[in-house]
């Protein structure tokens, strides 16, 4: 057999602490291996391209690429295979970054790790058979849960494009937070304005399905066929649908978490959210007020480490407008550092302070409220010194924190958060809307802090991605079916009783069974379950998952 | 015998492509640390792992296996991970003759739940590796 092996140096995430040149050593002249090299990128065109001669050049049989986990890439390197005149089924991806490199930080037994890795890959690999996929049609709709400005934008995209597309909301009304907002900086213009209009074109698009108060409560299928039920008013309601998008958004940070802020038991102390509800609060001349930035940001107490990115902004909004308000009231805005990150930001921030917005940077440590005023104890963190000052309303500007309902979708859809509880996106950089699932893509701030503009960018985005590949019309479906051997059958049917999918059937004449090929969901409980070793699941045989674990264990 | 080197186990995993395999890649993306000595073999459900494996993977040498599947209810393939519930409970009575049941667990861990998986494996490895010293200690 001609086996290659590439080694991906991935920049300095693999090669850092993985020696590779050790593991070529170790390879090289090995019986039945070919060829041994590495790249410093493999997915990159010349690393893509060493490959693809690899394979011609050396008439290699069987490719291992030990490179990243083959949740990424995969697509590229099997039609890198299939390009270069090899089945992509015998391909074997070995992610020693993900399970080798960036979990340990000792070069010598991570390099053991790998080799070991490596070798248990090829023994699975050199019992690997040519497999041909599957073409099916796909469904040309999707769900979109949560029908915030970011879920909104992506269903007028896709419905526009001439996709069937199901909203999914939880609340009884569309919008989402925008809703509350009195006024979006720089647009000067009422949330609910935005809102209406967008709600106005979805109504006149004839292929929107907008459920609301109602959420997803199973979902399961794969790729063009998701089979999602949920759960309306009206009862519970099946639907099938091609892709899906997540975009329930975050949820604004609770201050009554942290005690020391008297949030809830003050009247006097009031986030910007309650702010913005209330925004006919009239000031008189003289009036005190102070404005907390970074509540619920960059807060190691409370295990919230990030920045919320729109929380400047902000303050910076509310301070500025109790100031055109009445220009002879006291505003003093606490910062830890000013992030008016947005095009215009800066400039609005300076238009603020010459507008007689005092900026102190500063960490308060206590509020006390008082008959008179709330007081402020802090330190200066500019001058050193401690202080104490006086307010009547003590403005605390509120970070995004994770949506409440995020775990909950997380497990019904398997996809993964991070550990900050937002949705973790497949690639930060290359592939910042898409999902480790194929046709889940996720919008909008529930994959992290993201304003109203950047929501609607997101949203848009994951919807072109997303009608990309439903536009196509057909999906393969992996080949990871039983099949069974009829001469070792010797028809006691436990088989047919466990299968979940009811794919197995009884031949009575022959007194064997049969597979269903459509139905099999290729879960290998039949292969486990058989007592004469007659059924065996493609791609997962009992050879290669024996010889994988002799791999593993074997003395290096 | 003046072999004072501590010994350190080896520990396989089967995961579940659906959940605990995502997790196993979610821990790597997250760069959190886990030994060396723990390696997983990806299985498209933990239905999918035959008892035979298990032994088979003890026999070869390894102090400890463990099987990782989506939580009860979750699996993708609807009832898998039931089915892998009883096969593993049945094993670990067999291996509880030759008081061996400490080397074989079953998990549940979620695609979220990098963190759990950690823990989890340390845990045994930890445990795994106290027993493997223990006639080091004086």
């Amino acid at each position: 057999m001609r086996i290659g092996i590439f080694i991906c140096h991935c920049g300095h995430n693999i090669k850092s602490t993985v020696d590779i040149d050790k593991i070529k050593e170790f390879f090289t002249g090995s019986i039945n291996i070919t060829s041994v090299l590495d790249y410093p990128f493999l997915c990159s065109e010349p690393g893509q391209a060493l490959i693809k001669n690899s394979i011609k050049n050396d008439k290699l049989e069987r490719v291992v690429i030990a490179a990243c986990t083959k949740s990424l890439h995969q697509d590229m390197f099997k039609s890198l295979v299939r390009n270069a005149g090899l089945n992509p089924f015998l391909l074997r991806r070995i992610g020693i970054r993900e399970h080798c490199s960036w979990v340990g930080d000792d070069i010598e037994k991570n390099t053991v790790k790998a080799i070991k890795l490596i070798k248990a890959g090829i023994y699975s690999l050199a019992h690997y058979e040519s497999l041909e996929e599957k073409l099916v049609e796909v469904n040309k709709s999707v769900l979109i849960l949560g029908g915030g400005i970011s879920g909104m934008s992506a269903a007028i995209f896709l419905a526009r494009s001439g996709m069937e597309v199901y909203i999914a909301e939880k609340e009884n009304e569309l919008g989402g937070h925008l809703r509350h907002i009195k006024e979006i900086w720089p647009v000067r213009k009422q949330g609910r304005e935005i809102i209406d209009k967008m709600k106005m074109t979805l109504k006149e698009l004839k292929n929107v399905n907008i459920f609301t108060s109602s959420r997803l409560i199973s979902f399961c299928g794969s790729f063009g066929n998701y089979q999602a039920t949920l759960e309306t008013p009206e009862g519970e309601k099946k639907i099938t649908i091609g892709g899906l998008i997540v975009a329930i958004g975050f949820s604004p940070f609770d201050p009554s978490t942290k005690p020391e802020l008297q949030y809830g038991i003050d009247k006097r102390i009031i986030t910007t959210l309650d702010f913005e509800n209330n925004m006919n609060i009239s000031f008189k001349e003289g009036d005190r007020v102070a404005i907390l930035h970074c509540i619920g940001s960059r807060d190691d107490s409370i295990g919230k480490t990030y920045c919320s990115r729109v929380c400047c902004i902000n303050a910076i909004k509310t301070a500025n407008y109790i100031k055109s308000q009445n220009k002879n009231t006291y505003v003093e805005s606490f910062y830890m550092d000013v992030r008016s990150h947005p095009r215009g930001g800066e400039e609005f921030y300076e238009d603020t302070q010459e507008k007689g917005v005092f900026f102190t940077r500063a960490n308060i440590s206590e509020i006390i409220p008082e008959k008179t005023g709330v007081i402020l104890r802090g330190e200066d963190t500019l001058l050193g010194m401690p202080f104490e000052r006086e307010f009547d309303l003590v403005i605390l500007s509120i970070g995004l924190s994770y949506p409440e309902d995020g775990h909950e979708i997380a497990n019904l859809l398997k996809i993964t958060l991070d550990k900050d509880g937002f949705f973790l996106e497949a690639h930060p950089k290359l592939r910042p809307y898409d999902t480790a699932l194929k046709g889940i893509f996720i919008a909008g701030s529930c994959s992290g802090p993201k304003d109203m503009e950047e929501s609607i960018n997101h949203g848009r985005a994951s919807a072109v991605k997303l009608y990309g590949l439903l536009n196509l019309g057909y999906t393969f479906v992996e080949p990871f079916i039983a099949n069974v051997d009829t001469k070792r059958c010797s028809g006691c049917r436990v088989c047919e009783q466990v299968c979940v999918a009811k794919a197995i059937n009884f031949d009575g004449n022959l007194h064997i069974v049969r597979v269903e090929e459509a139905a099999c969901m290729g879960c290998g409980l039949c292969n486990a379950t058989c007592p004469s070793s007659a059924i065996s699941l493609k791609g997962y045989f009992d050879s290669f998952i024996t010889d994988e674990i002799s791999g593993l264990l074997e003395i290096a | 015998m003046s072999d004072k080197k501590e010994r350190e186990p080896e520990i396989v995993g089967f995961a579940c492509s659906y959940c605990s395999f995502k997790a196993s890649e979610m821990a790597g993306s997250l760069r959190m640390k886990y030994p060396e000595n723990v390696r997983v073999i990806q299985v498209p459900c933990s239905s999918r792992v035959d008892p035979a494996f298990v032994i088979k993977a003890i026999f070869e040498g390894a102090d400890g296996v463990f099987v990782s599947s989506c939580h009860p209810g979750d699996c993708h393939f609807i009832r898998g991970n039931y089915y892998t519930r009883r096969k593993m409970a049945a094993l670990k009575e067999m291996f509880k003759a030759f008081s061996m049941d400490g080397k074989v667990k079953l998990f549940w861990i979620s695609a979220a739940e990098a963190r759990k998986f950690i823990e989890k494996i340390t845990n045994m490895y930890n445990e795994l590796r106290e027993e493997k010293n223990a006639g080091k200690k004086n």
